[in-house]
């Protein structure tokens, strides 16, 4: 049965998983490799009426277990011993591959080597004598073009051929021998030796006189003053893209336009007619406009309508289960009138314009050389450029960022780095609320906002470093080429993302909501504002009733900041400019969620995670009133 | 300290390097009382050259001033190409971590670019790395 077994092998980023599809079409299940949580997925593949099971493991550059990725990849060999490899490798890069061969072939698999990405290897001047390769090696080697189908065919023929790959033997006669020469050094003999001679007999290479434009991209982006430009123009984009167009145009039409005028409404007749008991439900004007953001306030109107809508507030003097279960579901703390428009109005929008941006950005190989940029600046931080990828990913999520911390390599670089997420890097769906609050300050007051965290960010990470001490790990980091993103493969990631990121808030939105409306009926929201009044009022100088966003704002601080928001933007808005600002600052400072905090202490013990919420409270809550109080004391 | 730059040429390669850059056999058991060199092309080991001799040597052949050929990554200008030698400095795990990526000796590396961190192409991968990786990289100029 294990004959029947096809494992897919290769170096990182060779295009292990277009291949896959292509081979194993439609049936594809993902899961996460026992004790890991590197993901390894299954699929089928029918070949002359033969079922196959095809695996897809983590690129590796070795097969040995130093790393996650790769423990995982050699325990699937271990497990499937009988198993044909597919051993896919980037035809540009034949010595990197051909390590792994070596390796192969000292455990006797039987591998059939693909060389993919024959088209950028035409495109940049390279030649590989496949028919030779193939006699040196002894195994079928089949190029192909994963994105284009070419030669998807000829890997599945030559599966029967697949043989241990044979090293050294095949030295035609009159060939130099490469082993005798003083050119030889003993640098340790991985095999080394015997991979530059295949290579010398099938690799060619001709540089073309032109580098194309995305290699010229790729130089750029790494350029000191080019990739200043440039990581400009990406935050540029991704500030409209994600901040303007996701939280303001699209939540506008998903938040006013679907929920406030079909949903909710819709959901308080059906309540109603369901369980009737008297009362009559207030009416407000629903203001849809659908425009081209330019800046947080300002606009080109395309269209706007007007419209009378059911609300959620009423008078009623009825008590009873009946009215219980309507609030349920549908009054000021519903589950359906808050919860849900909340997480699919509000925040789905931002964050799957977010992780669009990101796959985009992922996929083109513009992230590695933005690490480049920022190496230097993070080493202060006792990071390295390669904690950038975390970092921005926080700004979708700041869970799936603190998991992501993993492909850091020290426990110093993964604290320091899960510690600042907690702290300052807001997600995009916080980030979206926070830029409409940021409608109701100056400039200069969004400015200054913008420049506190930054600086929160640095003096944390640098104090972190100093106390924790220890060394951080070699910035060596593989540049890939940048390339034209897929659409598909955009797409794909950003469902799984997606998908992942709903399962996760959702239920903390249903949750608090939940909560809140407990703690409503049992009256209690007023004494918890009375109690946090001297912390609230007292110190942040805000208003009591802001409380409740803190205390939301333990469960997410997204909700946190939503409740703000509407405090600071609503009829007749409960703070002032300067409350806002105090607001933004703390919220901003908050735990992003209890997700995050027990990712956190998945990752890194329950004791550290205490440590951590402890840490960034106390300076949420710090930095929020020396700001009040600086303010004030500026008489602003 | 010595100010100047020792330059000396292995008798068995003729490969022309820095004294600071012979490399060390790792865990050598005379430690720092070793009078063996090293030579980081071919890692062969040869006495260091007695002065009176060289002396002699340069009487009868005097030697002409030129760059040594052996140089670490930052010596060199961006764009250029120069053949890798080998890595300076012990540390197991670089090393291994850059063959991974192709960075064996006999290749050739272009960098790319020195700063913000240093770039090199080895074949078709472009690696970032940062200086004091750079330093320990030795290449040796061609052409
Ligand atoms: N030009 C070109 N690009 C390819 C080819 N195969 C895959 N790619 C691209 O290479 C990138 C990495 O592919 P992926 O399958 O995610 O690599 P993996 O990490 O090995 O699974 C993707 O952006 C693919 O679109 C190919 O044959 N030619």
């Amino acid at each position: 049965m294990n004959e029947r077994t096809l494992i897919l092998v290769g170096n990182p980023n060779v295009g292990k998983s277009v291949l896959f599809s292509k081979l194993t079409g439609k049936f594809v299940v993902i899961s996460n490799y026992p004790g890991t949580t590197v993901e390894i997925t299954r699929g089928e593949m029918q070949l002359d009426g033969e079922k196959f099971t095809v695996i897809d493991s983590p690129g590796v550059n070795e097969l040995a277990p130093r790393t996650e990725d790769a423990r995982v990849t050699c325990d699937v060999l271990r497990d499937h011993p009988d198993a044909t490899v597919i051993q896919v490798a980037d035809a540009k890069n034949l010595r990197r591959a051909l390590l792994v061969t070596h390796q192969l072939a000292q455990q006797q698999r039987r591998v059939v080597l693909v060389l993919n990405m024959m088209d950028e290897l035409d495109s940049c001047g390279g030649h590989i004598d496949v028919r030779r390769l193939s006699e040196l090696l002894g195994v079928p080697v089949v190029p192909t073009i994963a994105t284009a189908n070419t030669g998807i065919h000829l890997v599945q023929r030559s599966l029967k051929d697949a043989a241990v790959p044979r090293w050294g033997r095949a030295r035609p006669p009159g060939a130099p021998n490469v082993a005798d020469g003083p050119a030889v050094r003993p640098y340790q003999d991985d095999g080394l030796t015997a991979i530059n001679e295949v290579l010398s007999q099938t690799y060619s290479h001709v540089r073309p006189r032109h580098a194309s434009f995305a290699q010229q991209l790729g130089w750029w982006a790494t350029h000191p003053v080019k990739g200043l430009a440039l990581l400009a123009v990406a935050l540029s984009v991704t500030f409209w893209f994600v901040g303007l167009f996701g939280a303001g145009t699209c939540v506008d039409l998903l938040e006013t336009g679907v929920f406030g005028r079909y949903i909710s409404p819709w959901a308080i007749r059906a309540v109603d007619a369901v369980l009737p008991f008297p009362h009559e439900h207030e009416t407000e004007v629903s203001d849809l406009k659908l425009e081209i953001p330019l800046t947080p306030a300002h606009g080109i109107e395309l269209w706007s309508n007007e419209r009378e809508v059911l609300s959620t507030n009423y008078k009623s003097e009825a008590t009873g289960w009946r009215r219980l279960v309507h609030d349920f579901f549908v009054g000021p703390y519903g589950v359906i009138t808050m919860a849900l428009s909340y997480g699919f109005a509000i925040v789905l929008p931002i964050v799957t314009t977010f992780f669009l941006l990101f796959g985009v950005l992922e996929d083109s190989g513009y992230l590695p050389r933005l690490a480049v940029m920022v190496n230097r600046i993070f080493r202060a931080m006792g990071l390295n450029g390669k904690a950038v990828l975390p970092m921005v990913l926080g700004l979708g999520c700041d869970t799936m960022a603190t998991m992501t911390t993993r492909i850091l390599e020290t426990r110093k670089e993964r604290l320091i780095t899960t510690l600042l997420l907690a702290l300052a890097v807001p997600c995009s769906a916080q980030l979206g609320v926070l830029l409409a609050m940021m409608t109701r300050v100056s400039a200069a007051a969004a400015v200054f906002w913008f420049v506190l965290m930054v600086g929160v960010l640095f003096v944390i990470g640098w104090l972190a470093s100093r106390i924790y001490g220890g060394a951080t790990s070699d910035f060596i980091l593989e540049l890939p080429p940048m390339r034209r993103p897929l659409l598909g493969n955009v797409l794909v990631k950003t469902l799984a993302r997606l998908e992942w990121y709903l399962k996760e808030v959702i239920p903390l939105f249903v949750l608090g909501t939940v909560a809140l409306f407990l703690l409503d009926r049992a009256h209690l929201l007023d004494k918890i504002a009375r109690l946090g009044e001297p912390l609230v009022r007292g110190w942040l100088g805000l208003p009591a009733q802001t409380a409740e966003a803190f205390l939301v704002g333990f469960l997410r601080r997204d909700f946190g900041a939503v409740y703000l928001l509407d405090a600071a933007t609503g009829a007749n808005p409960l703070l002032n400019a300067h409350q806002v600002l105090v607001a933004m600052v703390t919220i901003t400072l908050f735990m992003p969620c209890v997700a995050t905090l027990f990712m956190i202490s998945r990752e890194l013990g329950r004791k550290t995670a205490a440590w951590i919420a402890v840490f960034v409270f106390g300076v949420a809550f710090l930095v929020g009133g020396i700001v009040n109080h600086t303010v004030v004391w500026l008489g602003f | 300290m010595s100010d100047k730059p020792v330059t000396m040429k292995c008798p068995l390669c003729g490969f022309e390097f820095e004294k600071a850059n012979a490399v060390c056999h790792h865990g050598c058991p005379m430690g720092r009382f070793c009078k063996l060199i090293r030579c980081p092309s071919c890692q062969y080991e040869f006495p260091e050259p007695s002065r009176p001799l060289t002396w002699l040597a340069k009487l009868i052949h005097p030697p002409r001033p030129r760059r040594p050929d052996a140089l670490d990554l930052t010596g060199l200008d961006a764009g250029e190409t120069a053949e890798f030698v080998g890595l300076a400095g012990a540390n197991e795990s670089r090393r291994h971590t850059l063959s991974l990526y192709g960075l064996v000796p006999g290749v050739h590396v272009t960098l790319q670019q020195k700063r913000p961190a240093y770039v090199v192409r080895v074949g078709e991968t472009e690696l970032a790395l940062e200086a004091d990786i750079a330093r320990e990289i030795l290449v040796r100029r061609t052409a």
